[in-house]
């Protein structure tokens, strides 16, 4: 269980979204303590089409949305941990607020983010969770996300 | 000797986007300041890190006023 490599086909039986909002593409490191994934950045993303016609750069929501999906993975992991949740039970999040948010530079076609989410404060069904996300070691953005999550039939 | 009453306040009110006067000793943040659980959430997180306490989970439904927040925290940094 312990630092394994997610593929997408491992994430999508933890995380609740599909295409085309599935914002990582792959687990590198998979803890309690941490997450790190992956996500390709194609010129073929749908929102490049609009977000510039001139200038193609990645919305920087979408960034944070996928802090937020590293960020199941890893209360997925520290809630199987505690056998605190079922694991075969879907289960959706819902964000709460968005904190301590900074951009630092672009993200382009041909970049590769790597999205490190560690915990703030988790709690049963409740938690905030920290994230910084690199492209080729350089800080592109950071933020502190509030969630709660709800057990789905 | 800092002012603890004043820190907790200001943490309370950035959180809840209130002003510190509004947050008096008693007030209820839920019910008369419109705080919700993740709030609460992330004014615990505050106050464990900037106090370098652990709050458990058990006491999060009893920190419904600043005075019941400071109480809490001044006896968790006695234990420290």
């Amino acid at each position: 269980m312990e630092n394994q490599i997610l593929e997408i086909e491992d994430l999508k039986r933890i995380l609740p979204q599909r295409y085309p909002f599935l914002m990582i593409d792959r687990v590198i490191y998979s803890g309690q303590d941490k997450v790190v994934a992956l996500k390709n950045v194609s010129v073929n993303e749908g929102f490049f089409e609009g977000h510039f016609p001139d200038e193609k750069v990645m919305p920087g929501v979408l960034i944070i949305e996928a802090i937020a999906q590293t960020g199941i993975v890893l209360v997925h992991n520290v809630k199987s941990k505690e056998k605190k949740i079922d694991k075969d039970k879907k289960r959706i999040y819902f964000l709460g607020g968005i904190n301590k948010v900074r951009f630092f530079q672009p993200v382009k076609p041909g970049d590769q983010l790597k999205i490190e989410v560690k915990p703030v404060k988790l709690i049963s069904n409740i938690g905030m969770i920290c994230g910084e996300v690199f492209v080729k070691d350089k800080k592109v953005a950071q933020a502190e996300l509030s969630f709660s999550m709800k057990e789905i039939d | 000797m800092p002012n603890i009453e004043q820190e907790i306040r200001e943490i309370i009110a950035e959180i809840i986007e209130k002003k510190p006067e509004t947050i008096t000793g008693d007030a209820n943040l839920f019910e008369d300041l419109g705080a919700d659980s993740m709030m609460a959430l992330e004014i615990l997180a505050a106050l464990e890190k900037k106090y370098k306490v652990v709050i458990p989970e058990d006491k999060l439904t009893q920190l419904t006023s600043l005075r019941k927040i400071m109480e809490l925290v001044e006896t968790l940094k006695k234990k420290r």
